[in-house]
């Protein structure tokens, strides 16, 4: 039995901006306080902080500690989020930890990053000597390659990844979160037609970075319901893994960590994939959709191109996707984005879609990735179930 | 000089210590670290042998043959990219059993496959210091990979 002891009993979300001049702190001050008045949650009440560390903050080691102070907060827990787009259901996780422990009674989950305004972040290590120089500083040529792996062991249909993008398009005209640009339709022709930018990645199967905040309340459910608060969502179930199978070099690269932790949060859950109501990946290459879907079990590896031509992914649909356009059509958040998913999939769960409510969903698969690792896929893998 | 001011020299030795790679190159040899107790090779460098977690490792020069892995084809402007697009980039996989990715120079685009067998080019940085980069070899030659 899925423990439901400790709840996220409320989200908030800013809009999704283009360099908008504005820093993490400022969107940080936005979505905390849109949280604090939703919930009704005092300010001095906040014991427990997770932050996720920003691009745009990148040069500040104390990252946390001067979120903590620009918000006037004084948590006797800390969490730095260093798993990049796995921070977001990763905070969520190690705060419900830390509840369960006694180290926090009411914990706040915050991804706020600005990197389409200011970009501070310097990875080092290998990559200076080791893969700069041969024009691979961005992620577009890595998964430019993993695209190539996969198309030449499974075979893949670029109509496939296209409808993943106009599907997720189509529910980003209903989510006024989305940033403005991407608030327009778009035609498989569109997608056919964009252009490629490290092949076979065409720029509509990127993400663009933007601007943008997120917060989730974590709390026990008994204090939820003392404090009359009536959404919550239950994460019954996480997982991840880190570097996986960094130690092999000569790894199938289509092989992701979501193998390795599927079966874990499915049993925890009691769930299997045909008992997901909505699917809220991490999206930012649509090929990493793709491969999901195969690596969670909907469908079988390789088999993702025929799951996604043969599947409804829409909000009415069999798999609602991405239900608020993910990444691709939302904006990317820099490295708040992956609480842009989660808290698509908790305000779907609270019954809070609006036009693009998924209808009489009771639970959500949503998942994470953090950094591009050299010659592989990704470096770190989340997934969370939650439930109603 | 857009073709290479881009292609900065990078430091040696600040991730960890690197310096035969750099003095290899400047020799015309391949130089990546091996772990001595495995006998296997490790790209990139590591501050321990990820197969054991002793530091018993050493550069070592590879053959320089393998085939083609992965490959792309980048065609959006970088940093260090200036002058070079479209810039063909893949993983290479070595016949001793690691990967590197690298360019692929020198070769006709119809022969740049997953698949194909290549051998060590070597390209250049910006202050002409030697980098490694990759060509391919005539259909028939070793095909370790598929």
């Amino acid at each position: 039995m899925a423990r439901t002891d400790v709840v996220i009993a409320g989200y908030a979300e800013t809009r999704v901006v283009y360099q908008s001049g504005r820093s993490a702190y400022d969107f940080a001050g936005l979505a905390l306080s849109e949280l604090l008045g939703k919930t009704g949650i005092a300010k001095d009440e906040i014991d427990g902080l997770s932050v996720t560390l920003a691009l745009s903050e990148g040069s500040n080691p104390f990252f946390a500690v001067y979120m903590a102070d620009a918000l006037g907060l004084t948590p006797t827990w800390l969490n730095v989020g260093g798993i990049g787009g796995c921070s977001a259901a990763g905070g969520v996780a190690r705060a419900m930890w830390a509840i369960r422990e006694g180290a926090c009674r009411i914990a706040v989950v915050l991804s706020a990053d600005a990197p389409s305004t200011a970009f501070r972040a310097n990875y080092g290590a290998y990559r200076p000597e080791f893969q700069d120089p041969q024009g691979v500083q961005g992620p577009p040529a890595t998964f430019g390659l993993l695209m190539s792996r996969y198309d030449h062991q499974y075979g893949l249909d670029p109509r496939a990844l296209g409808k993943i993008a106009v599907t997720q398009r189509a529910h980003a005209l209903r989510n006024p979160n989305a940033l403005d640009k991407f608030r327009k339709p778009l035609t498989m022709d569109d997608y056919l037609a964009s252009r490629p930018i490290a092949d076979p990645l065409r720029v509509l199967d990127c993400v663009m970075y933007c601007d943008g905040a997120n917060a989730f309340l974590v709390m026990s459910a008994e204090e939820a319901r003392a404090r009359g608060i009536e959404k919550v969502a239950h994460p019954t179930a996480y997982a991840e893994v880190t570097n996986h199978n960094g130690a092999d070099p000569l790894a199938d690269i289509t092989d992701s960590g979501f193998y390795r932790i599927a079966p874990k949060v499915f049993a925890k859950a009691g769930l299997t994939p045909a008992g997901i109501g909505m699917f809220q990946p991490y999206d930012d290459f649509t090929i990493a959709v793709l491969m999901q879907l195969e690596a969670f079990g909907f469908c079988a590896p390789g088999e993702g191109s025929a799951f996604v031509r043969d599947t409804d992914l829409s909000f009415t649909g069999t798999l609602p996707l991405n239900t608020g356009g993910g990444q691709i059509s939302a904006g990317q958040p820099g490295l708040a984005s992956g609480g842009l998913n989660l808290a698509e999939a908790v305000r779907q769960l609270f019954g809070e879609g609006g036009e693009r409510q998924v209808p009489g969903v009771r639970n959500a698969l949503v998942t994470g990735i953090g950094v591009i690792p050299y010659g592989r896929n990704w470096g770190c893998s989340a997934a969370m179930i939650l439930e109603v | 000089m857009a073709e290479t001011e881009g292609r900065l020299v990078p430091a040696a030795n600040r991730y960890v210590p690197s310096q035969p790679f750099w003095d290899g190159a400047r020799e015309g040899r391949l130089m990546l670290q091996m772990c001595l107790d495995t006998g296997r090779f490790q790209h990139p460098p590591h501050p321990l042998s990820v197969y054991t977690g002793s530091q018993n490792v050493e550069w070592r020069q590879v053959s320089g043959l393998g085939s083609i892995y992965a490959v792309t084809v980048v065609r959006v402007p970088g940093p260090g990219l200036a002058g070079r697009l479209p810039l063909i980039v893949a993983t290479v996989e070595l016949v001793e059993g690691v990967r590197l990715i690298a360019n692929i120079i020198d070769s006709a685009a119809e022969s740049v496959r997953i698949g194909a067998a290549v051998e060590l080019a070597w390209d250049h940085l910006g202050d002409g210091t030697p980098y490694p980069a990759f060509r391919t070899l005539a259909q028939g030659v070793a095909d370790a990979q598929d």
